[in-house]
C-alpha cells in the first residue's frame, strides 16, 4: 500500500467507526482528520508509506478518535431527539385500525346497530393512538348518550 | 323499549364518540 492508499484506508476506517455520531459531526470529523493528515504530510514534505504510517500512528486508531468523540457527545444527542420528533410528525394520524373504529362508531351504528359501535369501541381500546384517558372519555360518551337514556326509559316504563 | 329512540341514540352516541376521538388526534398533530 502506498501513502495515499494508507490515507484512504484510514479515512475509510474512520468513516465506518463513526456511525454513532450525528451525520454533520461525522462529516466534520472526517474533514478535520483529513486536513490534519494533509498538514502533517505537507510539513514532512514526503508522502511515502513510512511517513504516512508515522502520521497515522500519531493520530491514533480511528476507533479511538470516534470513541473520544462519542464520550464528549451530550446524551441523548439532540439529533436523535429531532429524528424521533420528525418521525412522530410524519406518522399518519389515523391508521387502518383507527379508521375502522371510527367507521364502526358512525356508519356501523346504522349497518350493525349496537354491535357496530360496540366493536368500534373495542378497536378504539386496542389502538395505541389514543391515551387511556381519551379512550375512557369516548366510552363514557357512548354510555351517557346511548345506555343511560335506555336504562332510564326502561326504569320509567317498568315503574 | 321505544325502537326508533334506540335507532336514534346508537348513531348519536357513536358519532359523538367518533367526533371526540378525531378532534383529539387532530389537536395533537398541531
Amino acid at each position: 500500500m502506498d501513502g495515499d492508499e494508507l490515507v484512504r484506508d484510514y479515512l475509510g476506517r474512520l468513516d465506518a467507526a463513526s456511525w454513532p455520531l450525528p451525520p454533520e459531526r461525522r462529516a466534520e470529523l472526517a474533514d478535520e482528520v483529513r486536513e490534519h493528515i494533509e498538514t502533517a504530510l505537507a510539513e514532512a514534505g514526503r508522502r511515502d508509506s513510512v511517513t504516512v504510517r508515522n502520521v497515522l500512528e500519531r493520530l491514533g486508531r480511528p476507533e479511538e478518535i470516534v470513541s473520544s468523540e462519542v464520550d464528549s457527545e451530550p446524551a441523548p444527542p439532540r439529533w436523535i431527539e429531532a429524528r424521533i420528533a420528525e418521525a412522530a410528525a410524519k406518522a399518519p394520524t389515523l391508521g387502518a385500525l383507527e379508521i375502522i373504529a371510527i367507521l364502526l362508531l358512525t356508519a356501523g351504528a346504522f349497518l350493525l346497530p349496537v354491535f357496530g359501535p360496540a366493536i368500534g369501541l373495542v378497536l378504539v381500546w386496542l389502538s395505541t393512538r389514543w391515551t387511556r384517558r381519551e379512550k375512557l372519555i369516548a366510552t363514557a360518551i357512548v354510555v351517557v348518550i346511548f345506555v343511560l337514556p335506555i336504562v332510564g326509559l326502561l326504569v320509567v316504563t317498568d315503574g | 323499549m321505544d325502537f326508533p329512540l334506540v335507532l336514534l341514540l346508537i348513531p348519536a352516541a357513536g358519532i359523538a364518540a367518533a367526533i371526540f376521538l378525531i378532534v383529539v388526534l387532530a389537536r395533537r398533530r398541531h
